[in-house]
């Protein structure tokens, strides 16, 4: 870690008097809103205790007692569907002597027996046996009722992406998502069903980088000629230019956090179906385009397809990536686990293996992408070991931001406008007053 | 020859496991050239391993199907292709420079025998040195066969001992 205790102007992480001023300004971050473990813990104690935070899709839990363990923050949970069909996000602890209780990464269950000492819960968090009960006596009898699982007191879900809120107040779910949820909808709306399954796997990809590092860089329309130039230069042009003067591709700042670079513009432009998707002509997918105008009709099925997917991120850990999806834990304020899987379209079988060839390809430890980012993550956090100069700079096209009602959009896709309005939002969530 | 079924001797009691048959020196010395241009990042030489109709598969689970799975490598010979030309440009830069690798190839058993196929089992370890010094190791399954031009490479699926991730950047050729 860098040397925080020495340097007086890295003192900002600390929980009393936080100055949110002192690393976040409108242009630019300081370098310690990636290194500090104070800060990261204040991440942990407000974006991911107090706001809404990504943690499945419905998909996955789509029968009563199906589950999934992860995280949210630093806490493990138990994403659970009932057997009242209602989804929980109950705390991965056992309300006796604190033993995680359940460690498979996904299963179905009706209960969870700790394996400590036998306490059991019924997957609706509630505690249904204790072995040995006579050893207990009549004070223990009258608090029992209060030691069922600790749950998200919130939970709700768009368009199939469950959210989980740790606070019991503040803005609902539909407050939160504000204009991203167009982004799910445009993913919807590439579904024949309107619904979308996630049950292909996970590629878990350690990032050896801040969360923020992990996530920003995906909504980043600067790097790719650079970082990715071995892949246009050996393997295939990019879908649509990278020069920004060259494109109608826009970036955006949807408020709240929320961002993405939006192709749509260039798309309709050019007209053609699937240029989102390796250009592939549609007697190549014929299954999935008749189901397609089926669903939509004609017209409508071809915008969808000419259209295609988001490139979006939903704050703060979740990335549409167009036909794949990633989402992340952030482990250390310099270790991160990205997850990507793909949205698969019910009953699209052919459709679906050729989107998790081209995911494949693309995304995750060895994708032909992904690593690369994930190596300059990996560069970025240990340039930031030099504390100087102290500050990032985020000022790439300030000057020609434009807000209208979509947003804060930038003509030049190479603008940085999704980093200003993801840390004007980090100021306000991390800024706030936390209970100490 | 099929040497892969071991069942079926005993109708009241499984049959006690029984070795399987040694690999042909031949194949081994194949299968060790394969890891040796792996290593060194001699990344065309490996390449021309290949069979036309290849598999280079790192799948999340030995059962996972890859049609209705995602899996962290799961390449055809035209992608295997493209991962060598991305490698080949020096500007790969989970591969800038390249790991220092070497790999034990070992516990080597003759799985399956059909024509001029075989099938071949074995236990890796590869050490990979990129800033600091890593440990991969795991069970490689090969799929040789033997033609005109000599040996070449069908299959090869890796089934990663951290296959359950979280794993770290695999821009290598593993």
């Amino acid at each position: 870690m860098t040397a925080v205790e020495t340097d007086p102007r890295q003192d900002a992480g600390v929980t009393e008097g936080f100055d949110v001023g002192r690393v976040v300004q409108p242009d630019r971050v300081h370098g310690s809103v990636y290194t500090s473990p104070e800060i990261f813990q204040r991440e942990m104690d407000t974006i991911f205790r107090t706001g809404w935070v990504y943690v499945a899709h419905d998909s996955e839990v789509s029968e009563k007692g199906d589950y999934l363990t992860r995280r949210v923050g630093s806490d493990p949970v138990i994403v659970v569907r009932g057997k009242d069909g209602r989804i929980r996000v109950l705390l991965n602890r056992c309300s006796h002597r604190a033993n995680r209780l359940c460690n498979a990464p996904q299963g179905n269950a009706g209960s969870f027996r700790c394996p400590y000492h036998g306490w059991t819960f019924s997957n609706d968090g509630s505690l249904t046996a204790v072995p040995m009960r006579t050893g207990y006596g009549e004070a223990f009898r009258q608090v029992r009722e209060d030691l069922a699982l600790a749950e998200a007191p919130r939970v709700d879900s768009y368009g199939g992406f469950v959210f989980a809120s740790l606070s019991p107040e503040g803005p609902s779910l539909a407050e939160h998502l504000g204009r991203a949820t167009r982004a799910i909808d445009r993913l919807l709306a590439l579904s024949p069903t309107g619904t979308l399954d996630l049950r292909s796997g996970w590629m878990k990809h350690l990032h050896r980088a801040n969360w923020k590092m992990v996530v920003e860089n995906n909504v980043d329309g600067y790097h790719a000629l650079f970082t990715h130039a071995s892949v246009y230069d050996a393997v295939r042009r990019a879908k649509v230019s990278h020069v920004p003067s060259k494109v109608d591709v826009v970036v955006r700042d949807l408020g709240q956090g929320h961002s993405e670079i939006d192709y749509s513009a260039e798309y309709r432009k050019l007209d053609e179906e699937f240029v989102w998707y390796g250009r592939a002509p549609r007697e190549k997918l014929p299954e999935y385009v008749a189901a397609m105008e089926e669903a939509y009709g004609p017209e409508q099925a071809h915008d969808a397809l000419v259209v295609g997917p988001p490139h979006t991120l939903i704050w703060p850990n979740l990335f549409l990536a167009e036909m794949s999806v990633m989402y992340v834990e952030p482990v250390a304020p310099d270790e991160t686990v990205a997850y990507t899987g793909i949205s698969a379209m019910p009953g699209q079988d052919r459709f679906n293996e050729r989107t998790l060839r081209r995911a494949e390809g693309a995304m995750g430890p060895a994708g032909f992408l992904i690593a690369d980012d994930g190596e300059i993550g990996m560069r970025n956090q240990a340039g930031l070991a030099a504390h100087d100069p102290e500050w990032l700079v985020l000022a790439r096209g300030l000057e020609t931001d434009i807000e209208d009602d979509t947003g804060i959009v930038n003509a030049d896709k190479s603008a940085e406008t999704p980093q200003r309005g993801f840390y004007r939002r980090w100021a306000d969530v991390v800024g706030q007053e936390t209970r100490g | 020859m099929t040497t892969t079924d071991h069942t079926g001797q005993d109708t009241q009691q499984p049959a006690a496991p029984q070795p399987l048959p040694p690999v042909d020196p031949q194949i081994a010395a194949f299968l060790y050239l394969e890891a040796r241009l792996a290593d060194e990042g001699r990344y065309s030489e490996w390449e021309q391993l290949w069979a036309e109709d290849a598999l280079y598969w790192v799948p999340f689970h030995p059962d996972d199907d890859p049609r209705r799975t995602l899996s962290y490598i799961n390449d055809n010979r035209r992608r295997i292709h493209s991962r060598v030309a991305q490698l080949n440009t020096g500007n790969r830069h989970a591969q800038t420079p390249p790991s220092v690798m070497r790999r034990l190839l070992s516990n080597m058993e003759l799985l399956a025998q059909e024509g001029d196929t075989v099938s071949v089992g074995s236990n890796f370890a590869l050490f990979e040195y990129r800033n600091q010094q890593r440990i991969w190791a795991g069970r490689v399954l090969h799929t040789v066969r033997q033609g005109p031009g000599g040996y070449s490479l069908v299959s090869k699926i890796v089934h990663l001992t951290n296959a359950q991730g979280p794993v770290e950047t695999l821009a290598f050729l593993i």
